[in-house]
């Protein structure tokens, strides 16, 4: 990006895919969601995949519950449109720009299965892995690591023509390595080498082919059936061998994958909130996404808390404190109370401006991290979780005036 | 390995005042701490470790990462496989995948030379590097192998492993591990080994699970689930939950109603401050009053076998403020009396 475009809103203006990256904990999902229908609002296309969402974002977006089919884009805009404030409707109650938001959960586990159909030609070979041994133990774990089925999905969604925009609230990460390698790491899994290898292996009912292998592999293979017991080594040969057929496709999906990552259209926002931890990951992800040369856009704090200007600061304390007494006795209270009410109130802010002065130094260094190139905006704490699409809306406008370069 | 330590007898000091829960989780030969990201799981499971440690056990507090986050609070560069003693009876390691596939290649194939042939063979890396569930699979063989070493299922060093677990899915991920072993490998060592972690997993008194969360709508809810899920699947009960960042009380509900109605009162210069004073008494007020809501929530569910502890209003946690949360964890509760 250039320097005069490092706003939130040209790069949801420009982009075909957003990701957005962080730990755990930091609202991605819900600044997944704000930005997508702040994009949909401007008249854009779009679809927001999310994994592990929240029940009230579901809620706030029309997705109500788990009976819900998951891995399919679902209608919020324009259907859910009487939602959102008359000013974001036209005269007809259309919505003013004409945009459309889909959203999307993701569930590992159907997920896993859908691919695996997707990969494999023919009935017989999907029959011969969904029954396999090894296959249907690992089916489960599979889909414990969701960033293998997000990645296998975009670059299928991405071929939809219902959008022009697609919005991915990752798994939580400290390490985008893992996230970004997800579609290598399945090809590596079935990756040639060990496919020839387990080729090797005689299948079930099969007569022991050792005599014929190289040194080096029958060392490889001997150690292998040391470790897992040499009676496991046909099942996982078999399983290998029904992906004989997938690998070529399977490599080529993973080469499309890095490719759409790296694509000019493509974004990384970086999210986090206060506290050392998440600063720490979010400049590890940082540097991380840099080597690997992707673009990325900028960085979102949530949860900031941000005193106001006489309880931040220590010489307009007084100030406040003799301005309180008057209206706290008018309102009813005896001296006394006023006083005790007064002490806690002053403890109180005392405790706030601690964590507002953290929170600050936190946001100044990833501004310093985000330098001209990128935007750097800023959520504060909110006291009430998101249910509603209006709230929604309201948290996009404020992230998008917030990443304005003014601040 | 570094020599063994000579340390005092590992009689477990019993505070009478304490809280018995502490005191019980404390007996485990294994605790096992997850929690959704962002709710100071690692925080947490140092608190434990400072406070059994204080209390005279021996403990080993292990981190799956591939940097220790536990490592600058004691003031080291690093921590890796070997555990480094940081203070008195406690010692801390830090595991990533590739020391648990070492450690599983050196148990099982005992020559040195064969474990880096092993690990240098391209197709043997590429096998376990990129099966799904070998991360949550080697390190519960670790520690299940650790586990058997020690206090008292052998003549090992520690009374107490805690572990400070990556995320909610990982834990789900290594209680199905017995289960797809039992599954692949029908005989033969797997098959025994799978038998063994089982156990581990589920016998009385040996691996405890703790649930760390925040009182928050989110969090809370997700810690119920997963409660109910460990429940549902592998028929494991969740030890404890321990609540974490819960604000204390300091401003009063009341306290908020009469700024309110002197926000409304004020005039002038007075505005401003009095709008400002509202905006902390709210933020205040109204965290702590949903944290009651949320603890209640969490006791009936958990019949009392919850942990509460104070928000201490910093983004930073040096060892003293860890200690001060290992002391109010160990204390028993003001509420619960």
């Amino acid at each position: 990006m250039t320097a005069a475009a490092a706003t939130l809103e040209s790069m949801l203006q420009d982009s075909r895919l957003v990701i957005l990256a962080g730990s755990g904990g930091v609202g991605k999902t819900t600044s997944s969601a704000a930005l997508a229908l702040h994009a949909a609002l401007a008249g854009r296309h779009v679809l927001v995949l999310t994994i592990d969402p929240a029940r009230r974002l579901l809620q706030a977006l029309g997705l109500h519950s788990r009976d819900l089919p998951s891995n399919t884009p679902l209608e919020v805009l324009p259907v859910r449109r009487a939602d959102l404030p008359a000013t974001e409707l036209d005269a007809d109650g259309e919505l003013r720009n004409r945009g459309t938001l889909h959203a999307m959960m993701l569930d590992a586990e159907s997920g896993a299965i859908d691919m695996v159909e997707r990969l494999l030609p023919t009935a017989a070979l999907r029959d011969q892995v969904m029954n396999n041994r090894i296959y249907r133990a690992f089916l489960p774990a599979l889909s414990a690591s969701p960033d293998y089925m997000a990645l296998e999905l975009i670059s299928f969604l991405m071929r939809d023509d219902r959008f022009d925009l697609l919005v991915l609230d990752t798994p939580p990460m400290h390490n985008a390595v893992d996230f970004l390698h997800a579609g290598g790491t399945l090809a590596a899994f079935i990756n040639e080498r060990v496919l020839k290898w387990f080729a090797k292996v005689p299948l079930p009912g099969q007569k022991s082919r050792f005599s014929i292998l190289g040194a080096g592999t029958s060392m490889a293979m001997s150690v292998l059936g040391r470790l897992l017991g040499n009676e496991t080594l046909p099942d996982i040969a078999e399983f290998f061998a029904s992906f004989q057929e997938v690998l070529p496709r399977l490599r080529e999906r993973a080469n499309e994958t890095d490719r759409m990552l790296r694509a000019p259209h493509t974004h990384f926002v970086i999210v986090t909130a206060p506290g050392e931890t998440s600063l720490r990951e979010a400049r590890h992800l940082h540097r991380e996404l840099q080597d690997q040369t992707m673009n990325i856009a900028g960085f979102i704090v949530n949860r900031v808390i941000q005193v106001p200007r006489m309880l931040a600061d220590p010489s307009h304390l007084i100030d406040a404190t003799e301005h309180l007494r008057q209206p706290l006795i008018d309102s009813g209270l005896g001296a006394a109370e006023t006083s005790d009410v007064t002490e806690r109130l002053v403890q109180a802010a005392a405790k706030l401006r601690h964590l507002g002065e953290a929170d600050e130094a936190h946001v100044v260094t990833l501004q310093r991290l985000a330098g001209k190139t990128a935007f750097c905006t800023v959520a504060a704490q909110r006291e009430e979780d998101i249910h509603t699409l209006a709230q929604l809306r309201d948290l996009g406008a404020r992230l998008l005036d917030a990443s304005r370069p003014a601040c | 390995m570094l020599a063994p330590m000579i340390t005092p007898p590992t009689t477990v000091q019993q505070d009478a005042a304490g809280s018995p829960l502490a005191a019980e989780l404390l007996r485990h030969s294994v605790l096992l701490v997850t929690g959704k990201g962002g709710v100071g799981k690692s925080t947490v499971a140092v608190s434990m470790a400072r406070l059994a440690a204080q209390r005279g056990q021996r403990v080993l507090l292990v981190e799956l990462e591939s940097v220790s986050r536990v490592a600058p609070l004691f003031g080291l560069p690093r921590v890796g496989p070997e555990p480094i003693e940081v203070d008195r009876r406690l010692w801390v390691a830090c595991l990533d995948s590739m020391d648990s596939l070492r450690f599983f290649f050196t148990q099982q194939l005992k020559v040195a030379a064969l474990v880096n042939l092993a690990l240098r063979n391209r197709a043997v890396e590429g096998f376990f590097k990129a099966v799904p569930a070998v991360k949550p699979m080697l390190f519960l063989y670790h520690l299940w192998r650790i586990e058997q070493d020690q206090g008292r299922f052998g003549d090992g060093r520690y009374d107490l492993i805690i572990c400070d677990l990556p995320t909610s899915g990982f834990t789900v991920g290594m209680y199905a591990i017995p289960d797809t072993l039992a599954h692949v490998f029908r005989v033969g060592s797997m098959a025994t080994y799978a038998v063994g972690m089982r156990e581990m997993l589920s016998q009385p008194g040996r691996a405890g699970l703790v649930l760390v969360t925040l009182p928050e709508e989110m969090p809370v809810t997700e810690t119920l689930e997963l409660r109910a899920d460990l429940l549902r699947r592998h028929g494991v009960e969740t030890a404890a939950i321990i609540v974490n960042g819960v604000y204390p009380h300091i401003v009063r509900p009341e306290d908020v109603e009469h700024l309110q109605t002197a926000a409304q009162m004020a005039t002038g210069l007075a505005q401003e401050p009095v709008r400002e004073w509202l905006w902390a008494a709210r933020l205040l007020a109204g965290r702590r009053q949903r944290a009651e809501g949320f603890l209640t929530q969490l006791r009936t569910a958990m019949a009392g076998r919850v942990v509460e502890l104070p928000f201490l209003f910093r983004r930073d946690l040096p060892l003293d403020a860890v200690d001060l949360l290992a002391h109010r964890f160990g204390a028993r509760s003001e509420g619960a009396a």
